[in-house]
């Protein structure tokens, strides 16, 4: 139990997975389905045993066919890298076992294997791009992400959804080729593509060409602001993300941008290292845009009708939390955004799987059309609650501590100007999910009277959503659970400091 | 002198700079889906160009052993290799925005993405 090609067996196992789903054929779902639930399982085991070896023996490097990593490809495997392979082989699964009744309803029968296909390459780029030390690697996995995580919406054979995924395909290839200028202009002052290599380089000489560096960072950090969907640069996650089938958005919206998350804190903090990027003053920059998206996504998410709109609308000015926090450039700072990464692909998911439960079983998606579905939908709606509680910051739940962190961070970096933004924005949240929950549970039903049914719902569909919704009552009691595994991977970006 | 030398210098930067805006202010500012999309390919090649650029070393040969004789000056392989997987990416792009493209038009009857805006908006006030 302790080989270090464990990492690659994942994401070879991944591959391979999508590499069979189609020869096994259109017409046999149920083996299909059989052999996606022993797949994850079994790469979620194996991220497990990563992550306890790197727990117990340090973190480890893997270079690729021996190749030396001047030349070669290489992953890292450190506490960070590690915990957010289990956090998104996680999520992974129990999106997926909720698919496999609900993607019935969204697509055609005769495109399953197509879309399970392309779930399974996403999930193999997004781990890649979260182990990988090598910038070009990096990119080569983001154009695999950002191709999968279109095609995953332009699935379903509806006009809305192609335009939508056109839309995110542009502006996610302008994103991409910025971070190709961006790891050329890297590659002209250092020759090294290796972050740790590139990164040794860059501190010795960053004196020497600083507006080389300074512009290729903007690069970067500008494309990946597109594919994270920072506040100006979000224009495509509405559509994209409320058009899409419902497990396909809960993947996008939970962990996907996630992902280029991971890749901003890798470039800012691993590449750049935190001095370099100080003195540049990119931190700073990246507070002010997080803190207009943190108002504008919850201002522009109080206007909306469709429930997965909004819900869409409100992953913007979540985003601005996770960049608020790791643009104050302190440890709290970065463990809070890790931290809350964590909670809102949680609280998200929840909310969209039981917003997706709700369209599959009723066809509603307007918010107006919702009175009275506490009691048709009770567990549903109690998921949603809670996860919607959770949005708001009620104690409790875990969305509540992920601010309070946040809370102390600003604190400790001495803005506290960010307090009262993060306040306006959960009053800004409570505005559009109450009325949800009020009408939910208090309003009487149009068509009928307000009598307590269970949800006649599939068990595979209810099992994953509450399971979402006890992990984020678990992790709002306990966010030490969490917390400390955070804490464990932040000092791996501080490292050369 | 000295400008128009280091401009000589520098030719295929300022190329790949200019083909870079280019190709950006064709995919903004064009309606045309098509349009946008050839102007992604220019966005594509200008990147390219600017790497195999970074790679040149002048007076080098390609770095094959004993190929250049006695000459120990080797061109950079790194990028140029790099840049195979880059089109290989850039096709891949293509190709399915392509197919988008053609979806859209069966679905609107039009690739102008202003025209299917008017179309969309009218189907939802209705």
């Amino acid at each position: 139990m302790n080989n270090i090609h464990f990492p690659v067996y994942i994401l070879l196992l991944l591959l391979a997975t999508a590499v069979i789903i189609p020869l096994v054929g259109k017409d046999s779902f149920p083996k299909i389905k059989r052999m996606m639930m022993t797949v994850l399982p079994v790469t979620w085991v194996i991220s497990l045993v990563t992550l306890m070896k790197v727990y117990r023996e340090g973190s480890f490097i893997y270079n690729f066919g021996n190749w030396s990593e001047k030349i070669g490809v290489q992953f890292v495997i450190d506490e960070f890298s590690a915990l957010m392979g289990l956090f998104i082989l996680t999520m992974a699964f129990f999106i997926i076992l909720y698919s496999l009744k609900d993607i019935e309803h969204e697509i055609e029968s005769d495109q399953f294997s197509g879309y399970y296909t392309l779930v399974f390459i996403l999930l193999f780029s997004m781990l890649g791009i979260t182990f990988t030390n090598d910038l070009f690697n990096m990119y080569v996995f983001m154009e695999i992400l950002s191709l999968t995580s279109c095609s995953i919406i332009s699935i379903k054979r509806k006009k809305d959804n192609y335009m939508a995924s056109f839309r995110y395909l542009v502006l996610n290839t302008i994103g991409s080729l910025s971070v190709l200028l961006g790891i050329a202009l890297l590659y002209m002052v250092t020759g090294h593509l290796n972050i740790t290599e590139a990164a040794r380089n860059i501190a010795e000489i960053w004196r020497i060409y600083p507006s080389n560096i300074l512009v290729a960072v903007g690069f970067m950090l500008t494309g990946m602001g597109i594919k994270a969907a920072v506040f100006p640069l979000h224009i495509w996650l509405p559509d994209a993300h409320s058009s899409a089938p419902t497990p396909s958005s809960a993947l996008l919206s939970g962990v996907v941008v996630k992902v280029y998350i991971f890749t901003v804190i890798k470039i800012l903090f691993k590449l750049m290292g935190i001095n370099i990027v100080k003195s540049l003053g990119v931190p700073a920059y990246i507070t002010y845009f997080a803190a207009v998206g943190m108002i504008m996504g919850s201002v522009f998410a109080i206007g909306q009708k469709d429930i997965k709109r909004m819900l869409a609308y409100s992953s913007v000015a979540q985003i601005g939390y996770i960049f608020l926090g790791l643009g104050l450039a302190t440890k709290q700072g970065l463990s809070a955004a890790l931290f809350h990464v964590i909670s809102h692909a949680l609280m998200k998911s929840a909310l969209f799987l039981s917003a997706g439960a709700i369209i599959y079983k009723k066809g509603k998606r307007d918010i107006r059309d919702l009175d009275g579905i506490g009691y048709e939908m009770p567990i549903t709606m109690v998921v949603f609650t809670i996860a919607a509680f959770g949005m708001i910051g009620i104690p409790g739940i875990n969305g509540f501590m992920s601010k309070i962190y946040l809370s102390f961070a600003v604190l400790e970096a001495e803005k506290p100007v960010y307090l009262a933004i993060i306040l306006a924005s959960s009053f800004l949240n409570a505005i559009y999910y109450l009325p949800i929950i009020i009408s939910a549970f208090l309003k009487e039903g149009k068509d009928r009277k307000n009598v307590m049914k269970m949800d006649d719902l599939p068990k595979r569909m209810i099992i994953p959503m509450v399971c979402i919704a006890l992990g984020c009552i678990i992790i709002g009691f306990y966010p030490q659970l969490i917390m400390d595994l955070v804490e464990k991977a932040v000092p791996t970006f501080f490292m050369g400091n | 002198m000295e400008v128009l030398n280091s401009i000589i210098e520098h030719i295929n930067y300022i190329g790949a700079v200019a083909l870079f805006v280019i190709g950006l202010y064709t995919v903004l500012t064009h309606t045309n889906l098509l349009k946008k999309v050839i102007g992604i390919n220019i966005m594509e090649t200008s990147i390219f160009l600017f790497f195999v650029s970074i790679g040149y070393v002048h007076d080098g040969v390609s770095p094959i052993i004993n190929l250049g004789g006695d000459r120990v000056i080797y061109v950079n392989p790194l990028p140029s290799a790099l840049i195979l997987t880059g089109i290989v990416v850039a096709v891949s792009i293509t190709a399915y925005s392509l197919s988008l493209i053609m979806k859209l038009y069966e679905a609107y009857g039009t690739m102008d993405i202003d025209e299917i805006m008017e179309l969309r908006s009218e189907a939802t006030n209705e």
